[in-house]
Parts: structure tokens; sequence; C-alpha cells
């Protein structure tokens, strides 16, 4: 059991990240990697020939010579073969660029569920979707608008610079002097664009920040008659990205044309130097149809050189994304590994203490063995009893110490409030509670057993908790109350909802519970009932209720103050602060810094 | 930066007419747009320069070797070529320009009238016709719409006027044969046209499997801690994998049926190579329809397959202009006339004044009483405290102040009532602060002035936050970051109420201004609001009652009945003051909630 777990992680060592999830992609699917690399070469060479066909045409022509059906039908079946090559390349390149997409996406959602909760704290969640959804899209371009797109263009330029080499010397040499200039004005361009892209999309980041923060600060703009002030700062940001985008466009507007022009320079001083006499002659005449195929072809070597530089600037930005990903990645896990490992353990540690039991004398001389016989034996007093701190320590960057040597115990049944000022360790003693940490000293029991070993699937039935403010997730509004969870049945829903006092004005809704939720469907304090139906769904022994941020009027505050009141009873519950629940004879205690 | 703010103030004058109808901002832009129409003509045009000039420089060669012209003919008609191809790149570049140009216009006067809608819509609106969130899509709906005008503009010549030109320059060489290979063209137009409907089907079910899994990410993400806690994450990542599957499904399909499709588009339209060859050489040898030189022939089938290459994108035009259309769609409902705030007044603020209530009642919904006559008379300088139990309406009494909602009874500030006033007026003579900081990204001077020209460090001082600003690297310029949330929430809260003073009207109404400062802070800030404020009326509403015994006024809500007196007459005759205050003496310091 451990070698093999030890193996998967040395392969997580050797590649970790990205990487991993690419090769993984490209092992499984090796049939299909060789299918596009021989679409790839194929439309290489067939971009080559059909000029080769009007060649022969042309020279045939001015000889006097009649064209056969035959050879126009070539001409034609070479055109046709390189689309049909191209056309099956592109679809495998997007398959391939799907599946890796794909792959990375589950990665990602699967290390979520893994993360160190501090994570999900100090991030701004925006940030994180936007890894999970731009990032990830800048990494399938990449491959398909980088990588591959290059190979291919790398492959198309030589190889036309080589045939055009054995038709004419002189415009083989032409053209590498002009090859390399060609692509330092494109880099010279596209920089230029990039950075005034770049200035832009800070502005707009800027605007677009600008739209919530206004909708959100709206009463103060107006009270203090700042719409005048508002709309210039925002008028600012836009001609800040208005000049940017300018000069992008300035940039942009010339670039191609530009390229013709040389493309125009290019064939004018090539079909002089033709008609050259001397030596110019022997390097650069040529018959009329190989004229015309070299025409073609410089015609087609602009186009994958304009694209390289577009390639190496796909393939810029999305190192920018790649890092992102790759830090997501390799966040800090939460303390305990998922359920599945966590069992591991369990049968690992069961093992090794059997073992350990077989060889006495061995076992003596290991120190955590003996702790571990001491947590087996000696606290049976906090193991039973509702909730118990001991001599808890908990700092969460390992410099501000917020929790020293706490010690608390609550009953079951209980009903306790925390109070304390803002910063002295409330909402922390929460997320202990919840496992979403684990102090750094001490231990932690509830229900006799150590909060952050409890699996998720007991969480619900242990818990309930009635978060800071409502979080709407994405579903209907059973879902609301369910969290999708198949566990719990409609009857549960309906009775938590009952409880709250919202089942009556949920059946007047369209689809009643089937209802799609949006925010416009309950107001804030509605929200905040359907917080407590959520909590107390499952029937959990435990509320948690947190300090409630929302502000509401009069009539709703009662309503939820009612709910809370119903919920709580029979249960034990744990407060902070509580606006709406402060009950006389509840047992305070006080959290000092 | 001064330079962008003169540029914002110019642009201050900028009113749209009808700002509903796309065709205002067409007409804005008639400039560009001319020289647009004007250099869009000649380039495409001039496009058939390529094709014809590259015929005449390989029938010169074939002259040339034949004997027939000078190497000098060559020359010329060498320079004449580069001369005509810069005169049409020059014109293309100018056309890049000012398209992209009137598409920069464009977007930023939507943006502006748009931004003047959202700073002009009260709190309500936003709260509750989801103005907000339609008003955030919108802002990026006008990229979309912007880009669409943009490419139809551009596309209505490259595409249109560039068609018609080729087909022109293949009639005049030779219309029998123009007729007959430009039918297979037709063909692929006709069949691009029909499988139009299904690439759309496609592309839509993709945009939609698209917007789902951002939702999707965006749930995992933002309830992240929601579901960890309530032991839900495994089963969201199987919901998720079942997102991502049905996203790979459609882009893969959408892609494949858009791009995979244009090059067996192209090799139809080239169909009619196949006769170009065989006939044109036919004309070329004197057998055909007409006669043709070598340069007739090369010019033709350049031509041609430059007009394959175009009609194989002629559904864009379509496509853009489709987009451009739903944008608007949406962006259109939200484009009122230009909104200004209307400051003609007849009244002078900054006078000493008196706030009388008259007998007021308010209530959100009949039957439900919140405020019951309510009267009082306050003079300046004096401070009144509002207080009641936990939801007693005492935030609603403050919100009456801001307009929002209608009250019975009357309000008078001087001898005015409040009602009659017009917003702008009613804010030169209240300062209203509510429960939430409201603050902006920026720094904490420009949060506190909002560009105003006053220090801001009397006002620092004012709110006890002087000290711990100096601390800070950079002063009163250190960030706040999103929202001001890299200040705590004590700091949020001052800096708010410094922001106040700082814009301090006669009537002054302070919302819960010391929930998250402790209590010696709260003393030194209330002396300091005593010493500016001898000349106003100060409003505190607070749930925290050790500073009432110093203030003129105190207002108990209980049960919705009001009660005006001394501290000493509350003492006496209501119990539940009493008891309150008496608790939260004994609280102490450590009293927070």
């Amino acid at each position: 059991m451990k070698h093999r777990r030890n193996d998967i992680e040395n392969h997580k060592k050797k590649y970790h990240g990205l990487q991993r999830v690419i090769m993984g992609v490209i092992l499984r699917s090796k049939w299909f990697s060789m299918l596009l690399l021989f679409c790839m070469m194929g439309s290489v060479v067939f971009t080559l020939i059909p000029p080769l066909v009007l060649e022969r045409v042309v020279d045939g022509l001015t000889v006097g010579a009649s064209v056969t059906l035959q050879l126009a039908f070539l001409y034609f079946g070479t055109l046709v073969i390189s689309g049909l090559l191209d056309a099956v390349k592109e679809m495998l390149i997007t398959i391939f660029g799907q599946k890796i997409t794909h792959g990375l996406r589950s990665e990602m959602c699967h290390k979520l569920s893994h993360i160190h909760a501090s994570y999900f704290i100090q991030q701004e969640s925006g940030k994180t979707t936007s890894r999970m959804v731009n990032d990830v899209d800048t990494v399938e371009q990449l491959f398909t608008q980088g990588i591959i797109g290059m190979g291919v263009d790398v492959c198309k330029v030589l190889s036309i610079i080589v045939v055009i080499f054995t038709k004419s010397r002189g415009l083989g040499v032409l053209l590498l002097i002009t090859a390399p200039i060609l692509f330092l004005i494109t880099r010279i361009f596209q920089r230029k664009m990039l950075t005034a892209q770049m200035k832009n999309r800070v502005a707009i980041g800027k605007v677009t920040k600008f739209i919530p923060e206004t909708i959100a600060n709206i009463r103060t703009i107006h009270c203090l008659v700042k719409e005048k002030y508002m709309e210039d700062r925002y008028d600012e940001s836009i001609q800040e990205s208005y000049h940017a985008v300018n000069r992008a466009n300035i940039y942009d507007s010339l670039y191609s044309p530009i390229v013709m022009l040389i493309r125009a320079v290019l064939v004018g001083t090539l079909m002089v130097l033709s008609v050259m006499n001397g030596q110019a002659q022997q390097f650069f005449g040529m018959s009329v149809g190989t004229a015309v195929a070299i025409i073609a072809y410089v015609g087609k070597v602009f186009a994958p050189i304009e694209s390289i530089g577009m390639e190496i600037q796909n393939i810029q930005s999305a190192v920018a994304g790649v890092k992102r990903i790759n830090e997501l990645l390799e966040e800090r896990e939460k303390p305990q590994m998922a359920d599945e490992v966590q069992k591991e353990r369990w049968i690992d540690e069961n093992e090794e203490l059997r073992k350990r039991v077989q060889m006495p004398t061995e076992a003596k001389r290991d120190n955590k063995w003996k702790e571990q016989m001491q947590r087996t034996t000696q606290t049976d007093e906090p193991r039973t009893s509702g909730v118990a701190f001991s001599q808890v320590t908990f700092s969460y960057d390992g410099e501000q110490t917020i929790l020293e040597e706490l010690s608390l115990s609550i009953a079951l049944g209980e009903h306790v409030t925390l109070a304390g000022r803002t910063g002295a360790g409330k909402s922390t003693i929460f997320r202990l509670l919840l496992g979403l940490y684990a102090p750094q000293k001490g231990s932690i029991y509830v229900m006799g057993r150590r909060a952050h070993e409890i699996p998720d699937q007991e969480k619900r039935k242990i818990f309930g908790y009635v978060e800071q403010s409502f979080h709407m997730i994405a579903g209907t509004v059973a879902d609301q109350i369910s969290l999708h969870d198949d566990a719990i049945t409609m009857e549960q829903i309906q009775a938590a909802a009952k409880l709250v006092g919202l089942h009556q004005q949920i059946l007047q809704l369209p689809e009643g519970y089937q209802s799609q939720c949006k925010r416009e469907l309950f107001s804030q304090g509605q929200f905040q009932l359907l917080s407590i139906a959520r909590a107390v769904v499952a029937d959990p022994q435990i509320m948690l209720l947190d300090e409630i941020t929302a502000n509401l009027d009069s009539v709703t505050e009662q309503k939820v103050l009612e709910a809370l009141e119903r919920a709580a009873s029979g249960r034990t519950v744990i407060s902070i602060s509580h606006r709406l629940y402060e009950r006389e004879n509840n047992r305070m205690i006080m959290i000092e810094s | 930066m001064t330079m962008h703010r003169q540029k914002a103030d110019s642009m201050e004058t900028m009113e749209i007419k009808r700002p509903d109808q796309l065709l205002s901002y067409f007409r804005r832009e008639l400039v560009p747009l001319f020289i647009v129409f004007l250099t869009g003509m000649i380039y495409n045009i001039g496009l058939t320069a390529t094709p014809f000039f590259e015929g005449q420089l390989v029938q010169r060669l074939y002259d040339i070797i034949k004997g027939e012209k000078t190497i000098g003919t060559m020359f010329f008609l060498a320079t004449l070529y580069i001369v005509i191809i810069l005169f049409v790149q020059g014109a293309r570049a100018l056309k890049r320009y000012y398209v992209r140009k009137f598409a920069n216009n464009t977007s930023r006067n939507m943006r502006h009238m748009l931004y003047n809608q959202l700073v002009h819509s009260s709190k309500k609106e936003l709260n509750e016709d989801t103005v907000g969130t339609l008003m955030t899509k919108a802002v990026a709906d006008v990229d979309a719409c912007v880009e669409g005008m943009r490419k139809f503009t551009t596309e209505v010549f490259d595409t249109g006027v560039a068609l018609v030109s080729y087909l022109v320059m293949l009639f005049l060489y030779d219309w029998r044969l123009a007729l007959l290979s430009s039918m297979f063209t037709l063909v692929a137009y006709v069949i691009a046209e029909k499988m139009k409907t299904v690439v759309y089907r496609y592309h839509t079910a993709y945009k939609k499997s698209a917007e789902n899994l951002e939702d999707a990410t965006m749930d995992r993400v933002e309830n992240a801690i929601t579901y960890r806690v309530f032991g839900q994450e495994n089963a969201r990542d199987l919901e998720y994998e079942k997102s991502l599957t049905d996203y790979e499904k459609k882009a893969v399909m959408a892609n494949i049926w858009e791009n995979t499709l244009r090059p067996i588009y192209y090799i139809l339209s080239m169909t009619g190579v196949v006769s170009i060859i065989y006939f044109g050489a036919g004309n070329v040898m004197g057998t055909g329809w007409t006669t043709w030189d070598i340069a007739a022939f090369t010019t033709f089938l350049s031509c041609f397959t430059k007009m394959a290459q175009k009609s194989s994108r002629a559904a864009k035009l379509f496509n853009a202009v489709q987009k451009a259309q739903v944008s608007w769609k949406r962006i259109k409902p939200l484009m009122k006339a230009y909104v200004k705030v209307d400051e003609q007044t007849e009244k002078v603020f900054g006078q000493r004044i008196t706030l009388t209530m008259d007998h007021i009642t308010f209530s959100y919904e009949p039957g439900k009483t919140i405020i019951r006559d309510l009267s009082f008379h306050a003079e300046p300088g004096e401070v009144i405290g509002i207080t009641g139990e936990v939801a007693c309406g005492k935030s609603t009494l403050g919100k009456l102040f801001l307009g929002e909602e209608a009250y019975q009874g009357n309000i008078l500030i001087g001898d005015r009532e409040l009602r009659t006033f017009s917003d702008y007026e009613r804010n030169q003579y209240i300062s209203y602060m509510g429960h939430q900081p409201e603050l902006m990204s920026d720094t904490l001077q420009e949060n506190i002035a909002m560009g105003g020209k006053e220090s801001v460090t009397s006002y620092l001082q004012a709110v006890c936050l002087e000290q711990e600003v100096d601390e800070m690297p950079e002063g009163s310029l250190t960030h706040m970051g999103s929202s001001g949330t890299r200040f705590s929430g004590g700091q949020q809260a001052r800096v708010a109420l410094a922001r106040t003073l700082y814009h301090k009207r006669r009537v002054l109404v302070l919302d819960d201004p010391f929930s998250a400062v402790d209590q010696k802070t709260e003393q030194r800030i209330m002396a300091h609001l005593r010493q500016m404020n001898q000349d106003s009326i100060l409003l505190l509403i607070s749930h925290r009652v050790t500073l009432f015994p110093t203030f003129e006024q105190i207002i108990w809500m209980e049960k919705g009945r009001c009660y005006v007196g001394t501290h000493q007459d509350l003492i006496r005759d209501h119990e539940n003051y009493a008891k309150i205050f008496h608790a939260q003496q004994a609280g102490g310091d450590l009293d927070e909630a």
C-alpha cells in the first residue's frame, strides 16, 4: 500500500502541474498524436506542390504545348489533398487542445478539494476562477495556436526556402536576407502592440472594477454629491484605455501594409534581376513558368512568417498563465488528506499499532508510539463531551499567535456565546472546529473525535453552520438548502424551510422548490433564513452561528431571530457575538488575544 | 496623469443625442467613416493591381526572353508596380487606422453614457431591478457590439467591394470563363449559407456550455468554504466533471463545424480552377473563346484564387452583424439621455439651521409600523443619541433622511419640509453615514477627500487614525485595496467617518460609527466630533449607550414606540433603557456587541 503511494508521489514530483497533465494526455492517446503529426507533415508537403504544377503549365504554354485535362486535374487534386489535410489537422488540433483543457480543469478542481482553507480566505475568488477559466484557455491556445502552429509554420518556411533555392539561387539568397528582416519587423511591431495592449488591459481592469464599486458605494456617492467626481474618474480610466488602444491601432494598421509592400519590392527586384545580363543571369535567370511558381511561393512564405511572430506572442502570454496555473496546483494542501488517503492512513496506523504490540521492546524506544498510547488512553473526558479545546495554540502565519493555550469545554445541549473584540479569534475558533485548520499545539475534540479528522460525509450530521452571509450556490431553491446533497430528501428540505418560515413563500414561486434560485427571488433577510435552513436540514447536533453581517430591516430581523431560536432548540449552540441571538441565559466565553 | 485629467475634462460636455439608436454613434463619427469609405474603395479596387501587375511582369519576362522588349522596360514596370502597391497599401493602412479609431471612439462614448446612467441610479434601483448586474454585463456587451460595428464596417469593403472588383476583373478578361469558373464559387457560397444555421446552432450550444462551465467554476470557487464545511466537496467535483465533459464535446463540435468546413469550402470554390487551366491555356494557344497572353492567364488565375479565398470568409460579414445586434439589444434599454445633477437652487447652504421632526410615522408595508409618532426639535450644536433594542428600527429612522422612503408627518430643515428638497438640496444639508464603509480602491487620502483640495490630516486626527497612518510607509497615500479591504474593519469604519466629516453638512446622521472601535477610542472620537460640530446637529444611532449621558437628547425606541428625553429622563422612565445602560457600563471595554 505504502509503496504504491510512494510511486504515485514520485511520479507527481517528476512531472508537476501542467506538465503532468499534458504528458498524461499524450501518453493516453498515442495513435491520435501520431495521426496529428502525420497530418501536420502532410500539410507542409502539399503546400509546396501546387506551384510546381503551375510552373509546368506555364512553361508548356511558353513553348506552345497545349495543356492536358490531366494536368488541370493534377493541379486541382493537389489543392484538394492539401485542403483535406488542413481540415483534418485543424480537427485533430482542436480535439487535442480540448483534451488538455479538460484534463487541466479536472486537475485544478480536484486540487480545490485538497487545498488548504487559508487559500480561499486569502485569494479573491475571482482570481481563482480566472485561473481556471481564462488561464486554461490561454494554455489551450498555447498548444493550438502556439507550439503546434509554430512547428508547422517553421517547417513551411524552411521547406519553401529550400524549394526556392532549387529554383533560383538568387531569390533564395534574397529571401534569406529578407526573411530575418521581416521577422524582426514583425517582432518589433508585435512587442509594441503588446505593451500598448497591456496598458489597455490595466486600464480596462480599473474600469471593470469601478462598476461594482460604484454600485456598492452608490449611497455615499449620492450623499456626498460625487456623481461628477466619479464620472470624471471613470472617464479618466476609459481615456487611458482609449489612448492605449489607439497606440496599438497605429501599429496594427501599419504592420500588414508594410509586409505587403516588402513583398512587392521583393517581387519587383527579382523580376528586374531576372532579366539582367551577365553574371546576374546565372544567378537570377529563370523560365516564365518558374517566375509564376516563385511569385506564388513568395506569397506563401510571408503568411507563415507573420504567424510565427503571432505564435511567439501567444506562447509568451501563455507563459504567465502557465505560471499561475502551476502556482495553484502547487498550493499548500489541507492538514488532513482526502477521505481516501485518510482511511489508508488509519489502516496503516492500525497495522503499525498491531505490529508494535507484537514487538513491545522496539516500541518502547519509539517516542511516537508513546504519544499514540497517551492519546488513546489519557483524555477520556474531553472525548465524550460536546466540544473540548485543550491548550490550543494557533497561528495563521506562524508569526502572529491568534490563540494561545486556549482551553474550553462545551457540554452537549449547552448554549454558549463567544465574545471578544474583533480579531480576538472568535471566527478562528469556528474554523478550527470545522476542521478548516489544525492547531499547532493542543487538541480539539468534537463529539469525541479530533475536529480536523471528521470525514466529509459526517460533517453535516455534526455541524450546522450559519455563515456570516448567505452564499448562494448555482441551482434551484431546494439546492440552496440541500447543497446538492443526494442524501437529503425533499421532505427534509421542506421541513427545514418550514422551520425557518419560508415554506409558503417558496411554494408561491412559479416552480416552487424547483425554481432556479436568483438574487431577485428573495430579500437579504430571506436569504439569511435560507442559510439557517441549510444548516439545520441534516439535523446536526451542534449549531454554529456566525455574526450576521447583512443589514436587515427590523421586520425581517425579527423573523431571523425567531427562526434561529427554533433552530437552536434541543441542540448545542455556539454563537459569535450575535446581534440577533443574545439570550440572557447563554453562557458567555470571553476570547482575549 | 494631469494630461489625462484634462482630456477627461474635455469629455464632460460630451452628450450623445438619442443614445438608444445605433445610428447616433455612426453619425457622431462621420469624419473617420468618410476617410474609411474613401481609402476602403481605393484599397479594395486596388487589390486587383497585384494580380494584374504580376501577370504583366511575367509577360514582360517572356517578351524579354523572346527578345521583343528591352531590359529597361522591365525596370520601369517593376517600379510602377511597387509605386502602385505603395499607394494601395498606404490607403489600406489609413483605412485600418480609421476603422479602429471609429471603434475606439464609439466604445468610449458608449461606456461614458452607460456609466452616467449607472452613477445616477438610485440605491433602490440598483438593489431591486438587478440594474447592477445588467450594467456590469453591459460593459462587456459594449466591447462585443463595437467589435461587431467595426467588423461590419471593415467587411463591407474588404468582402463586398473586394469580391465585386475581382469579379469585374475576371469578366473583363473572359466573361464565359469567368461565368464557368465562378459557378463553383457560387455553389460553395450557397452551401456555406445553408450550413450557417448548423454552424450557428453548434456555436450557440458551445457558448452556452462555456457559460455553464464558467458559472460552475465560479460556484465551485466562490462557495468552496461552504461546500467544505458541509462536506460536499467530492460531490461537487463529480458535478464539475460533468460540465467539463459537456464543454469538451460542445467545443470540439463547434470548432470542427466552424474551422474544418473552411478548407472544404475553399476546395469547392477552387473546383473552377480546372476549367481555368484547361480553357485558359486554350485561350493562350489561340484555340479558346478569346486570345490571351501569359499575363492574362496568370492574372486571371491569381485573381480567381484570391476571390475563392475571400468568398470562403464571406460568412464573417453576416456573423459580425449578428453578434453586434445581439449585444446591442442588451445595451439598448440602458442607453438613456445623459443625466446631470440638477444644481439649481435658491437656498443658501452652510448657515446654522434647526431640525424638527413633527409626528413622524413610518412603515415599509401597511400594518407594520416601525416608527410611530416621533417628534423632537434640535438646535445647532446638539448631539442626539438614538438607540433601542435589536431590530427596533433605529437604522430605518436614519434612512428617512436619505429621501428613499415616504414617511408621514414632517421633517423640517429650518422651516422647510425635507420632501420638497431636490436631491441636490437635500444632500447639501444632510450628511449620512451608513453601516457599510463604502470605500473605493484608491488611496486613503482620495477615499476621504474624493477630489477635495483640503488636507485630510485634521480629519484623520478627528477619527484617531493619524498615528496608525503615520506608521504606514506611504502615509495617507497608502492604497486601501479593493473596496478598502486592505484595512481592518475598524480602520475602514474610521476612514468612512473621516470622509463624512470632510464633507460635513449642517445635519449629520451617523449610523453606528463606533461599532468596530474600542470604548476609549470612541470617547476620544466623540470629543472631537463635539468640537468640530458646534454649528451642526449630530444624530448618532448606536447600540452602545455608554456615552449617551453626555448627549443633549436621547431617542429610545421600543416596540414601535419612540420616546424622547434626556438620559436622566429615560433612565427614570424606561426600565429597558436603564437595563441596557447598566449592563454595558458593567461590561466595560470588552463588551463589543
